[in-house]
């Protein structure tokens, strides 16, 4: 592999497991209380300080400079448990992918090379937009050296937690759009509350609106749907990696579940019926793994047909994330439903993710514009 | 079909009772559910203990918790099909005060269900009184058990099942020890039906169900599940320890069912079926509006969103979701009203929507009926003329089919209602996944529907033991 070594990989993928069992799991309830509960601060230091947020960064900008694969081993893992402290890696990994793609390494490095804690180094970006298809876009104007951004970006992801955030804003009045970086402690910016949301508790969003903020270029005017589509195709991988790890963690406690609990004098796993939704979800599990390691070697390798591959998983994956937690739900019974177990926060945390970078129907039509027709 | 044969035996004043009964409840929409369903929601969310005193007070104002309580028994004697087509209409709303209503209905359908007239007019006038007075008094179902959830609900299981809420029978009533859970509404009511066994090594011939107060000795609230959704509507925990429940307030006990033609196991099932029959199609009025209030989010956001440079609404692909969302809406709402007609023919509602009770309940006023009625019902004789009518002179047909409907309706609608809130969230994206724009709200409270009145796997079993099972002598159901 081009990309980290399979042991290179194994390795990753244990600490992200350790971690996940460790730090994530425990407080899973309590931290999905956020907004109305605290914040997992030190969670989210501690995967900082064990470079959970350095994965695909660069080596020259003080990353670990592996591929996709390794982001989404250690996305999947800590999805099992909770898919917040993995909504809040892909966030800030997209954002510096985008800059990657756009060229504007020296800025990235400006801030990953200063930041002093995880807060610095974070940066909000609405990942759960295509700004292509719906344009939730702020404006820009040029002044003398200077772009000047004003209006509203909705449901900014880490808009409350990160320094900098990545917007996608308007210079002219065509199709098109550019990214800038912003300082989120500019005066002329103001951040909701953190948005109640369906999944991703504690990896908050927020409405931003600016009045005269100072904004960087990222790249070249007009091209932020370039960067956004590189992006997103290698993208897609890590997001279907978030989906494999909520069905594995379902699956997992459904099991457990139904050899503890009795129905008619006997356990709950022996009868058929429950059989055939365990079976269904074990499939879905194992045909997943298989799509989803072909595409990331294929992402990875820049392997024949890489996008293709990347963003049918991702769909794929997604959907199947979505009917498998209902299930999982279904196995529990009432159970399922309450916040002791963590089958209902997987079945909101896989309809969440499932909206990551666009709406899913046009995903599907995207592709067949794309890579069929 | 039940509605072909239902339809010419039906009183024609219930289509016009039935439209009053959606204006009132679009009206308390406007006025009361519209104006607070994020904010009870978000409260819940901040404090998951909280009891929406606010809500179960104001709906008692407006007279909901005796709409449907029959005019013999003091209450406002509204068909009780047109309870699904309420709840739907509140559901497509919200459904944890379309449940703060609707559930307060289960537990009447259950006291209704024991045909102990004395003890119906007992309850029933409590409520009513409590309107009067502005103390609302709701009726729960207590029958979940931490160890037992199926298994209560099918006496096929009951023999094997981890049951544990005991009833002792001693001088003057029972002693009852045990532990009820999931119980909606359970700590915003007052009366608490509760299911209990007089031997834990055969349960399911030593049912019986009685009447428990808030406030009796040994009796108290447990904890407040913390659910995904719905939540509004309290899931409570209710504890019995050494509770004395006096002779009068047991609704029906293994010595009345003695006297009944059928075997206790068989009564009781047949009581169980009676309530599920009816409430299932109420579930199903449920997800109806769940699956509604999905469509309507949906259908907002596509009519004012635009999607690479176009309205949503003007994709193809997406007016094509949203005919199927409309489809799903409308299979579900007839699933549910065929059940009525079943229910109507052969079930629950059987003796009251007969024509000439319909229209003498209908037409005698008020006042002459609370004058009389109580005298005649608090006489063992009328107990006795009511359960030989509903319970020995109902077949077995007649009660495979309003419980094989119950149950299709159940599974039916509430997966098409989860669907729809799949849809919507597909749809809307983003937008779908804030708590201000409603998709995801009904996303979570929707999936309960999928769980509660028996899980959907249980109600397909029932379906193939009522509507397939009797033909083929070889099958059977619960025990592979």
């Amino acid at each position: 592999m081009s990309k980290g070594s399979h042991r290179e990989l194994k390795l990753l993928g244990n600490a992200a497991a350790d971690f996940s069992r460790k730090e994530l799991a425990p407080s899973r309830e309590e931290n999905d209380k956020y907004p109305y509960g605290a914040f997992f601060d030190t969670v989210i230091n501690k995967a900082y300080t064990i470079d959970f947020f350095h994965i695909i960064l660069p080596e020259d900008a003080g990353g670990m400079g592996q591929g996709m694969a390794a982001l989404s081993v250690v996305l999947e893992h800590i999805c099992q448990e909770d898919s917040s402290l993995g909504g809040i890696i892909f966030t800030c990994s997209a954002a510096h992918e985008i800059m990657k793609a756009a060229g504007s390494m020296d800025v990235l490095s400006q801030i990953t090379d200063v930041a002093e804690n995880v807060n610095d180094f974070l940066i909000a970006f609405p990942v759960f937009n295509n700004p292509s298809e719906i344009p939730h876009l702020a404006c820009a104007r040029k002044d003398g050296d200077r772009y000047i951004l004003t209006g509203s970006i909705e449901y900014m992801v880490l808009g409350n937690i990160a320094a900098k955030a990545l917007v996608p804003a308007k210079i002219s009045d065509d199709n098109t759009f550019s990214f800038f970086l912003v300082d989120l402690k500019d005066k002329g910016i103001s951040i909701s509350d953190p948005i109640l949301s369906l999944g991703l508790h504690a990896c908050p969003a927020t409405d931003i609106s600016f009045q005269d903020v100072n904004g960087i270029l990222i790249g070249e005017e007009n091209k932020g749907k370039d960067y956004f589509n590189a992006m997103a195709e290698k993208f897609h991988v890590a997001a279907a990696a978030m989906s494999q790890g909520i069905m594995k963690g379902a699956f997992k406690e459904a099991l457990a579940y139904t050899k503890g609990r009795f129905q008619g004098g006997r356990q709950i796993v022996n009868w058929s019926e429950m059989k055939m939704i365990l079976a269904n979800m074990a499939v879905k599990i194992k045909v997943s793994e298989m799509i989803l390691a072909s595409a990331t070697v294929a992402v990875d390798e820049n392997g024949n047909g890489w996008r293709e591959c990347a963003k049918a998983a991702a769909i794929h994956i997604q959907e199947l994330a979505c009917d498998l937690t209902t299930d999982g739900i279904q196995v529990l019974g009432g159970v399922g439903y309450m916040k002791d177990f963590g089958q209902e926060k997987r079945f909101r945390d896989a309809k969440h993710i499932q909206a990551i970078l666009g709406l899913a129907p046009l995903k599907k039509i995207d592709y067949l514009e794309n890579f069929i027709m | 079909m039940p509605s072909l044969q239902a339809i010419p035996k039906s009183p024609r004043w219930m289509i016009r009772e039935t439209q009053e009964v959606i204006a009132i409840a679009r009206k308390f929409n406007e006025e009361v559910v519209k104006p607070y369903v994020l904010t009870l929601d978000r409260k819940m969310h901040e404090d998951p203990d909280y009891l929406p005193w606010d809500f179960v007070k104001k709906a008692n104002e407006w007279g909901l918790y005796t709409m449907w309580i029959p005019k013999l028994f003091g209450g406002r004697g509204y068909n009780m099909a047109s309870m699904s087509v309420f709840v739907e209409e509140i559901g497509s709303v919200c459904l944890s005060m379309a449940n703060l209503i609707g559930v307060h209905y289960l537990g009447v359908a259950t006291l209704v269900a024991s045909w102990n007239t004395r003890l119906i007019d007992r309850i029933c006038r409590d409520v009513v009184k409590g309107e009067k007075t502005g103390e609302p008094c709701l009726i729960t179902l207590a029958i979940t058990e931490p160890g037992a959830g199926t298994d209560v609900e099918e006496m096929d299981l009951a023999d094997k099942g981890n049951i544990t809420c005991k009833a002792e029978k001693v001088p003057g009533g029972y002693k009852l020890n045990g532990t009820k859970i999931f119980i909606s509404n359970g700590h915003v009511s007052v009366w608490h039906m509760t299911i209990a066994y007089e031997n834990l090594d055969k349960p399911s011939d030593a049912t019986i169900m009685v009447a428990v107060k808030t406030g009796m000795d040994g009796f108290s609230f447990g904890r407040m599940e913390h659910k995904m959704g719905q939540k509004g509507c309290p899931a409570s925990e209710l504890i019995f320890k050494d509770c004395f429940v006096p002779d009068d307030l047991v609704a029906v006990d293994t010595r009345q069912i003695d006297k009944l033609n059928r075997s206790k196991k068989d009564t009781m099932q047949q009581i169980i079926d009676y309530v599920v029959a009816a409430t299932r199609a109420g579930v199903a009025g449920f997800a109806t509006g769940a699956a509604r209030g999905a469509f309507d989010a949906a259908i907002q956001f596509a009519a004012g969103t635009k999607v690479n440079g176009k309205l949503l609404i003007n994709h193809e692909w997406a007016q094509c979701m949203l005919a199927e969302m409309y489809k799903n809406v409308s299979l579900a709402r007839i699933s549910y009203v065929e059940t009525n007609y079943a229910n109507n023919l052969f079930g629950m509602y059987k003796l009251l929507q007969l024509k000439p009770v319909y229209y003498f309940l209908k037409i005698v006023p008020h006042f002459l009926l609370d004058k009389i009625a109580p005298g005649f019902l608090n006489k063992p004789f009328m107990t006795w003329v009511f359960r030989k009518l509903q319970l020995d002179f109902q077949t077995d047909e007649d009660f495979h089919c309003t419980s094989g409907w119950g149950s299709l309706a159940k599974f039916s609608a509430t997966d098409l209602g989860i669907k729809n809130c799949h849809m919507a969230l597909e749809m809307m994206g983003q937008a779908g996944l804030r708590h201000d724009r409603y998709a995801e709200k009904f996303f979570r409270d929707a999936k309960l529907l999928q769980i509660y009145e028996g899980t959907n796997q249980l109600n397909r079993l029932n379906v193939f033991k009522c509507f397939m099972a009797n033909d083929y002598p070889q099958a059977v159901v619960f025990e592979e």
